[in-house]
């Protein structure tokens, strides 16, 4: 049955059908699919779907991924009030604006997709300087920090990532925190990251999450080998 | 002599008389062309003027603009706060639409050309049609009914309406939208205004599903486009691909010129469009930031060969050129479209 339910859910999320997939899900809980197989084997699956189809070269638009990050959010967020126990958070990210930057979409794509993986997210809204992504990080315990820039001199300028970068750098920090940027400049850019001394950078807000979970990752292990 | 506008047309009739037109888009380097910052750069119409004119005898190119910045539409609705950069385009900063109710209250001007906020774009176009008009074809930038929201609410807001709004509060403020382009693309065709670019992303299935596109883009596309005809209007998908909608627009609307993204297969665009209306090829010019003048030279010979051995209806373009792109990288460029874009049947 959870089969029929994962096949019907990714369709419907495909279609950009928010009301019949959260129908497919509330009848699914009904005929008794527990709150965390909904999460674990239907959500979660559903969006390293998509992330795995784009990685192939699956030709989607910014709705789909829009959809797809709420989506897979707003069934999260229900299913949680129903877990027999709190879930493990796998990370902590923040998250927000570059400076001089006031576009939002993106950053609420990457932060559905994010809480839906059970990735604890600080959104530190728009215009965001170097300095609090960074004492925000260090408040939070942040694996990973996210900058998003829609224009190029936000994307490229020296108060944007390359400052985070900096500080980064001059605090001592770089193993303990990576630095992940996105927005339209990179897309046209794929080289652009490394102008701006990110650890890594996404092409959409959907792919954005296996690149922050490696990140993620990649902190952990360093954690566990500096002890 | 030759003029710009002499290349434009004999493009639309697939002849090239000296070069394909190369359509270059220098907005904010106006401003250090005439050493002011950028906010006072576009506080003044003459100023706009004075450096697109200065711009386009110092590099060459085919076009120039009385734009000054997207968020000028927004002021148009009444935008109060515009956020100046140093080194890049104003955005709009305060968006007028903050929930479903304002939509209900968003009033559409009733006489653009009188607007206070028109004053200094139409005084840019009429010093550009006193001193380049007819010669130079004289660009305006119009945002389609279906985009014009994200710069009145912010994308995101947008795309929510639009994907998961109710309908009636989509339709009103799209239904709004198109009144005020129809009003805004008069205003322009009345100021002097030859190339008119309808500016439309939401109409790039990059951005939206195909279903989307053809029930509501190309619906908007036809009530914005029918009262003023669709003499000097551009297709322009800002920036987005182009190529799966370029034949439903020809169809649905009969568009006479696009404008393709930069990602967008430039042959592929020639070919769909194969003949049926005038087609740019588009450089990814935030690649001239860092490119040399050599690797500048091989794309536009990439892109203009590209274009050209499909048929000759075909110009050269940029999308909207960064602010810190080396003047190195721009006159190369244009040089390279001229030279790769002088061939065959004259």
């Amino acid at each position: 049955m959870l089969d029929d339910v994962i096949k019907a859910y990714n369709e419907a999320v495909l279609d950009t059908d928010r009301t019949r997939a959260l129908q497919i899900v509330s009848d699914a809980v009904a005929q008794g699919v527990s709150p965390e197989d909904i999460v674990f084997n239907v959500v979660i699956p559903g969006l390293d779907l998509m992330v795995k189809a784009l990685s192939e070269g699956f030709d989607t638009n910014l709705a789909q991924h829009f959809m797809t990050s709420q989506i897979a959010a707003n069934v999260t967020e229900k299913m949680l009030e129903s877990f027999q126990s709190p879930p493990e958070i796998i990370g902590h990210v923040v998250i927000g604006s570059a400076v001089g930057d006031l576009h939002t979409l993106g950053k609420r794509i990457v932060i559905g997709c994010l809480k839906a993986q059970m990735i604890e997210v600080i959104d530190l809204g728009v215009n965001v300087p170097a300095e609090r992504f960074v004492s925000e990080a260090l408040a939070h315990n942040a694996q990973v920090i996210g900058v998003s820039a829609m224009m190029v001199h936000t994307a490229r300028g020296e108060n944007g990532a390359i400052k985070v970068r900096r500080l980064l750098q001059e605090q001592g920090l770089e193993h303990k925190i990576k630095l992940v940027v996105g927005g339209a400049p990179f897309r046209y850019d794929p080289e652009l990251y490394k102008v701006v001394q990110a650890d890594a950078w996404a092409e959409n807000g959907v792919s954005a999450l296996k690149v922050i979970m490696d990140c993620i990752q990649e902190v952990k292990n360093n954690d566990h080998e500096h002890g | 002599m030759t003029t710009s506008m002499d290349r434009l047309a004999a493009a639309a009739n697939g002849k090239i008389i000296d070069h394909i037109p190369v359509f270059c888009n220098l907005l904010d380097q106006g401003a250090r062309e005439l050493g002011l910052s950028i906010e006072d750069y576009f506080s003044k119409g003459e100023h706009v003027a004075e450096a697109q004119i200065k711009m386009q005898k110092k590099f060459g190119h085919d076009n120039v603009w009385s734009l000054f910045y997207v968020g000028k539409e927004a002021e148009l609705f009444g935008c109060k706060k515009i956020c100046y950069a140093t080194d890049g385009p104003p955005n709009v900063e305060d968006y007028i639409i903050q929930n479903y109710a304002d939509i209900e209250c968003l009033q559409v001007p009733d006489d653009l050309s009188a607007h206070p906020k028109f004053a200094e774009t139409a005084k840019c176009l009429q010093i550009l049609k006193r001193e380049v008009g007819g010669k130079v074809p004289i660009c305006a930038y119009l945002t389609a009914s279906m985009s014009l929201p994200a710069i009145l609410m912010g994308m995101e807001n947008w795309m929510e309406l639009l994907m998961i709004g109710p309908v009636e509060v989509r339709d009103l403020l799209l239904e709004k939208c198109s009144d005020f382009f129809r009003k805004e693309i008069e205003a322009y065709r009345n100021a002097g205004a030859d190339i008119l670019v309808y500016a439309d992303p939401y109409g790039s299935t990059d951005i939206i599903p195909m279903k989307l596109f053809k029930d509501l883009s190309l619906k908007w596309m036809k009530r914005d486009l029918e009262p003023g005809g669709l003499n000097g209007v551009v297709y322009y998908v800002g920036g987005a691909r182009l190529n799966s909608v370029a034949d439903e627009v020809i169809r649905e609307v009969g568009i006479h010129a696009y404008y393709p993204g930069p990602l967008d297969d430039v042959t592929e665009s020639m070919r769909i469009i194969n003949g049926r209306a005038l087609c740019a090829g588009v450089i990814n010019d935030i690649k001239l930031l860092d490119w040399t003048p050599g690797q500048v030279r091989e794309e536009v010979r990439r892109i203009v060969q590209g274009g050209l051995q499909v048929n000759n209806k075909f110009f050269f373009g940029t999308v909207v050129m960064p602010y810190g792109i080396p003047e190195e990288n721009i006159k190369a460029m244009i040089l390279a479209a001229k030279e790769f874009g002088r061939t065959t049947d004259g």
